[in-house]
């Protein structure tokens, strides 16, 4: 395989986080990869740091913002013959908060992506079976978001928001240090809806610290009466790192008891249920037509990563993955974090410098596959995992199987359709279920 | 080919000493300076500490294995200091006594009559007090080594008391006089308050700077006695020590006291009756120098090669004579070595591995115990823990060290459960008691001194695995080891660790003026109650300062119960334990506890139980987790997610499954470390 040594390697820092510490580098575009059908962009700029998130943004008081899009279009730049000229199926721009972004510079950044890749609108002519629309995600704050700036982004091609409600309780966003007004999240999907944007989502968080399960089915209340396709209701996890975490040590509060946590999960599926939409990932909702059938409202760039398909990956802190050609593993990586070291690209070309990278390896492949697959409403085709299984691992295969059926029994695992998945009981044990087939794999 | 010095004008005499000391009060910086001042090594050399060889010995700063090293050195007789073989004399280049070549054109002679100074390196803890005493045998002298800023410690003592014992010339030396630090005269006066030798007789010495070296040789070669007449001219050598090298089988050191030993003798071990052919005889200079003639006589020291395939065919302490002119008796003083602490090692894996990773910890016991003759393993079988071995230790130490041997050495990962000490069970009747793997349990050997008070119709077991308790119903009284602590401490801090001592059964005995800041206390406290954090305890209470050395001394009766410990239901044989009674409770809640924070939670409730005879004493709950799923996949950031989950996949492999719940390995030692 033609290696391309051309690519971003920095020297090693002390410590912090925007260390680098491997010493390959991307394969060249082209030659035993998969062309990339999907890219993630990663704006890190927000102007307060909430107390739960561990991804990597900055309050920019420096307004770099300008320099920030002139590098970014230069990686995409860099990044376009990935794509082999295939049109994307998915863009997701995510954050910080990718609509702090200044109106202008977005559109310099909706320009460049339609010079560099091939985007299908949804009113293409052509946008149909192999070639769908592209489903063009951007995340947005409720308290930035204007008609100009979403009427901006429906011009270049976006058709989906994901809006960061979190709670509709002033008390609880408090908690989260989220400084935002409950009540513009209605506004904001309104906006979006008369700009245009066809497809709307709202992220919620529970397990806050003080919130009560009535609370949460309030927050659910609220955020179902909107008029949204989709719903992501994550349980807040206290990462390493974090203010919250920080706090929580400190005592400022306690852990929500985990009785509580469950009957919330319990709560946002027969609410979404009831409501018309189906649970398709641990924390993910989408609205489905008559008899439970897909309308297509699921995000598609998130099961691009949780199917282990390609994407490219642009802007600081972002995580890419190139598939090969026979789609038994892939190469995966990280761009550098911190603002700074991404402003100056690696090389000629205008890559970014990365922080972390991890050749192909089919091991590792099986064990993404079933750790992303178990958390799919979709689960994991036995076929496969049988087939996958005997290839990395000789003899692992009946381990495999025996480990599932013992799930089985204890009502964790279920076979539907052909397929192993989850049970609503074993959702609640994923990660726990992960470890034993990895176990079982050895 | 190398020549001995001429006869009989520079015949040697000979001078047998040890040097012994507290722990890192220098003992092995001093014997390095010794051999670099006989020219025995080169400078380079002496920055190694040469005595110990062993990897562990040099990061613990301990010596485990005795050896002997003789040195050729010249003194004028009445000399107060001598002229050091490194001003007048070139290097040894072949090592061999023969090689002290005079340069500028001096006499030998001149610098005084010719010394064959054998040392004999002793290990510095209490564990290893039976070797130490063995090596002390071997000796006339001692150098009692003292460090001039932490004075005299409780090993200080140890070691000195062992030495008089022995009947040995005992140059008490004050060391490390360069540092700050130093409080010579004070540590001078501790010396006689303790000891009884006078302060104007301590040497001061700084090995590091080389002060004082000229002195202490003088004072050997003066003070020290030569060895004893020959009382028979029939063969009568000590066993000292022994190692296991890995070409040649088991290199002997002996010390002869009757007789010759000559290469191609065929010699027999009194004590094991086992007969060898000498092939080699040598002497360490420190490198290993083959003698030429092939023979050693009394007073000399020497390593003695004779196709000896194993250490379990060689006991310290025991008699070499010759197979066809032997000595009418042994040497006086054999005794076996005794292990007073032993806990299970099972190999570390999942279910699955069993099979494979036991075969792999036999290999590394047995090849370990070819150069560690002093610990014991036997084949166990648990529930919990699968197929491993019942080890036996001459104590705390010695458990630590052969654990890591086997780690290091043997590549193994151990599960080490709770250590036991060994009990002595007074039970009726006479008839075979059979433990709980079917064996039949041990009597306590008839020539132990702590075999005694055993009524007619009655029997004294051994029993150091609570699961092999006889049944109580037949169980007079169960005897525990009771050792004789003393603790070395400043003043300030007495009353803490007297607490500690009452804390744990002890009973005071006495309490000595070492010097106006400091005292030694000396307690009778159950060795049950010393191997699990009493050290630590100590030495926290005293901010480091106080040192301890015990010695077990008998066997006493005490209220000591089974205490079984049961996980979700099931009794788990390695947590269980003997208690006394009155502490039982809360030793099982302590237990408990700390069991309660290294067993995770698994997807259902895990009561946690200890028990005396099914009656149960203590209870603690793990409770279930609910769920154990992460919302987010981090965005695009898969691998972090999985390296999460791998992080965890690969801790459950250090776990053991008890029915269906997973216990790491700490769990198991949670037993050991439980505070008040």
């Amino acid at each position: 395989m033609a290696h391309n040594t051309r690519l971003n390697v920095l020297p090693q820092r002390d410590g912090g986080i925007g260390r680098a510490t491997f010493g390959s580098a991307l394969p060249a575009p082209g030659g035993d990869l998969e062309p990339a059908r999907s890219l993630y962009i990663h704006v890190p700029f927000c102007f307060h740091k909430c107390h739960y998130c561990d991804f990597y943004s900055i309050v920019d008081t420096q307004d770099r913002q300008v320099a920030y899009t002139d590098r970014l279009i230069g990686e995409l730049r860099a990044l376009a013959p990935y794509s082999r000229g295939e049109p994307l199926r998915t863009i997701f721009v995510g954050g910080g908060t990718p609509s702090l972004l200044r109106v202008e510079l977005w559109e310099r950044l909706l320009r460049s992506l339609d010079d560099s890749f091939t985007i299908v609108r949804d009113d293409d002519p052509c946008a149909v079976g192999d070639r769908p629309p592209t489903e063009f995600t951007v995340e947005c704050n409720p308290e930035t978001v204007t008609f100009d700036l979403m009427a901006t982004l429906r011009r270049g091609g976006v058709n989906r928001v994901s809006m960061g409600a979190q709670s509709f309780d002033r008390g609880h966003l408090h908690t989260l240090e989220r400084r935002h007004d409950p009540e513009n999240v209605p506004r904001a999907i309104e906006l979006a809806r008369g700009a245009g944007i066809r497809r709307r989502s709202v992220d919620l968080i529970f397990g806050i610290p003080g919130q009560s399960i009535e609370d949460w089915e309030r927050d659910l209340d609220r955020a179902l009466a909107l008029d949204i396709e989709h719903l992501s209701g994550y349980s807040l996890t206290y990462e390493p790192g974090t203010a919250m975490t920080a706090r929580l040590s400190r005592g400022e509060f306690a852990r929500m008891d985990e009785e509580v946590e469950v009957q919330m999960h319990r709560a946002v599926w027969s609410r979404a249920r009831s409501a018309g939409m189906e649970r398709y990932e641990v924390s993910n909702f989408a609205r489905i037509g008559r008899g439970g059938v897909s309308v297509g409202a699921e995000c598609s760039h998130n099961l691009a990563y949780w199917r282990q398909e390609s994407w490219l990956a642009a802007g600081p802190s972002a995580s890419g993955h190139l598939r090969t050609a026979d789609g038994t593993a892939g190469h995966r990586w990280k761009n550098i974090p911190r603002l700074d070291d991404y402003l100056r690209p690696a090389d000629a070309v205008g890559t970014s410098p990365l922080a972390e990278y991890e050749p192909p390896d089919p091991h590792r492949a099986v064990r993404e596959r079933i750790m992303t697959g178990l958390r799919l409403r979709e689960g994991i085709d036995p076929g496969w995992l049988r087939q996958a299984c005997e290839r990395v691992r000789p003899g692992s295969a009946e381990r495999v199987r025996r480990s599932a059926e013992t799930m089985s029994v204890r009502g964790l695992l279920e076979m539907e359709d052909r397929r192993w998945r989850l049970s609503d009981e074993g959702i609640l044990f994923a990660d726990g279920l992960a470890v034993e087939f990895f176990e079982a794999m050895d | 080919m190398p020549e001995l010095p001429p006869k009989p004008s520079s015949a040697p005499r000979i001078r047998n000493f040890s040097i012994i000391a507290h722990i890192d009060h220098g003992k092995s910086t001093l014997a390095d300076r010794l051999l670099q001042a006989t020219n025995a090594v080169s400078a380079r050399e002496a920055k190694e500490q040469i005595l110990d060889s062993m990897d562990i010995e040099r990061e613990r700063g301990i010596t485990i294995k005795a050896s002997a090293v003789t040195v050729y050195h010249r003194h004028k007789p009445g000399a107060g200091a001598d002229d050091l073989e490194t001003d007048f004399e070139s290097p040894a280049e072949d090592a061999s006594p023969a090689s002290h070549q005079v340069r500028k054109g001096d006499s030998p002679e001149s610098h005084g009559d010719l010394y064959m100074l054998n040392f004999i390196d002793t290990p510095g803890h209490v564990d290893f007090n039976y070797e130490v005493s063995r090596a002390l045998k071997a000796c006339e002298g001692a150098i009692l080594v003292v460090d001039a800023t932490q004075g005299v410690q409780a090993q200080t003592l140890v070691n000195a008391y062992l030495a008089v014992n022995e009947n040995l010339t005992i140059i008490p030396v004050i060391n490390k006089i360069d540092l700050p630090s130093a409080r010579t005269l004070e540590v001078a006066e501790e010396v006689e308050q303790t000891l009884g030798f006078a302060a104007e007789d301590c040497l001061l010495v700084s090995a590091k700077t080389g002060v004082g070296i000229p002195e202490l040789l003088a004072a050997i070669c003066e003070r020290f006695p030569g060895p004893r007449e020959p009382v028979t001219d029939k063969l009568r050598a000590l066993i000292f020590d022994a190692v296991y090298d890995d070409y040649r089988g088991v290199i002997v050191y002996v010390r002869v006291f009757d007789g010759r030993l000559r290469v191609g003798d065929k010699i027999r071990m009194i004590g094991t009756e086992r007969t060898f052919q000498v092939t080699e005889i040598g002497k360490m200079t420190p490198k290993p120098y083959r003698l030429p003639n092939g023979e050693i006589g009394p007073g000399e020291t020497a390593y003695v090669v004779a196709a000896i395939r194993s250490l379990r065919d060689v006991r310290i302490g025991d008699t070499v004579t010759l197979e066809n002119a032997p000595a009418a008796e042994a040497l006086p003083g054999y005794q076996p070595p005794r292990q007073m602490v032993f806990c299970d090692f099972y190999p570390a894996t999942t279910e699955d591995g069993d099979g494979a990773d036991f075969e792999q910890l036999r290999d590394a016991v047995e090849k370990l115990s070819l150069n560690d003759s002093s610990f014991t393993f036997q084949p166990v079988h648990s529930e919990a823990l699968g197929f491993g071995f019942r080890c036996g230790f001459l104590g705390l130490l010695h458990m630590d060290i052969v654990q890591e041997r086997l780690e290091r050495e043997g590549g193994v990962q151990i599960v080490q459960t709770a250590p036991t000490v060994s009990y002595h069970v007074l039970v009726r009747g006479t008839d075979t008691v059979t433990g709980a793997n079917g064996q039949a349990l041990k009597s306590v050997d008839h020539s132990s001194p702590f075999y005694r008070d055993v009524p007619a119709g009655s029997q004294l077991l051994e029993v150091h695995n609570p699961a092999d308790l006889p049944n109580m119903g037949h169980v007079i009284e169960i005897r525990e080891p009771i050792c004789k602590v003393e603790i070395m401490l400043p003043k300030e801090y007495i009353g803490d660790v007297m607490k500690l001592c009452l804390d744990r059964r002890g009973l005071y005995k006495n309490q000595n003026y070492v010097s106006t800041s400091r005292e030694i206390i000396t307690f009778e406290v159950p060795l049950a109650e010393i191997i699990y954090d009493f050290f630590d305890k100590m030495k926290g209470m005293t901010s480091g300062y106080g040192t301890m050395d015990y010695e077990v001394i008998e066997y006493r009766a005490d209220n000591l119960v089974k205490m079984d410990t049961l996980i979700n239901g099931e009794p788990v044989e390695a947590l269980a334990l003997i208690v006394h009674r009155d502490k039982a409770e809360f030793r099982g809640r302590n237990l408990l506890v700390r069991l309660k924070e290294q067993i995770p939670r698994h997807q259902f409730e895990i009561p946690l139980q200890s028990a005396l005879g099914g009656k149960v004493i203590a209870r603690e709950t793990i409770k279930a987790y609910r769920k154990d799923v992460l919302a987010k996949c981090y965005g695009g950031d898969v691998s972090r997610k999985r390296k999460l989950l791998e992080k965890q996949k690969e801790g459950k492999k250090r776990m053991k499954n008890v029915g269906s719940v997973t216990i790491p390995q700490e769990a198991f030692m949670a037993v050991l470390d439980q505070g008040d």
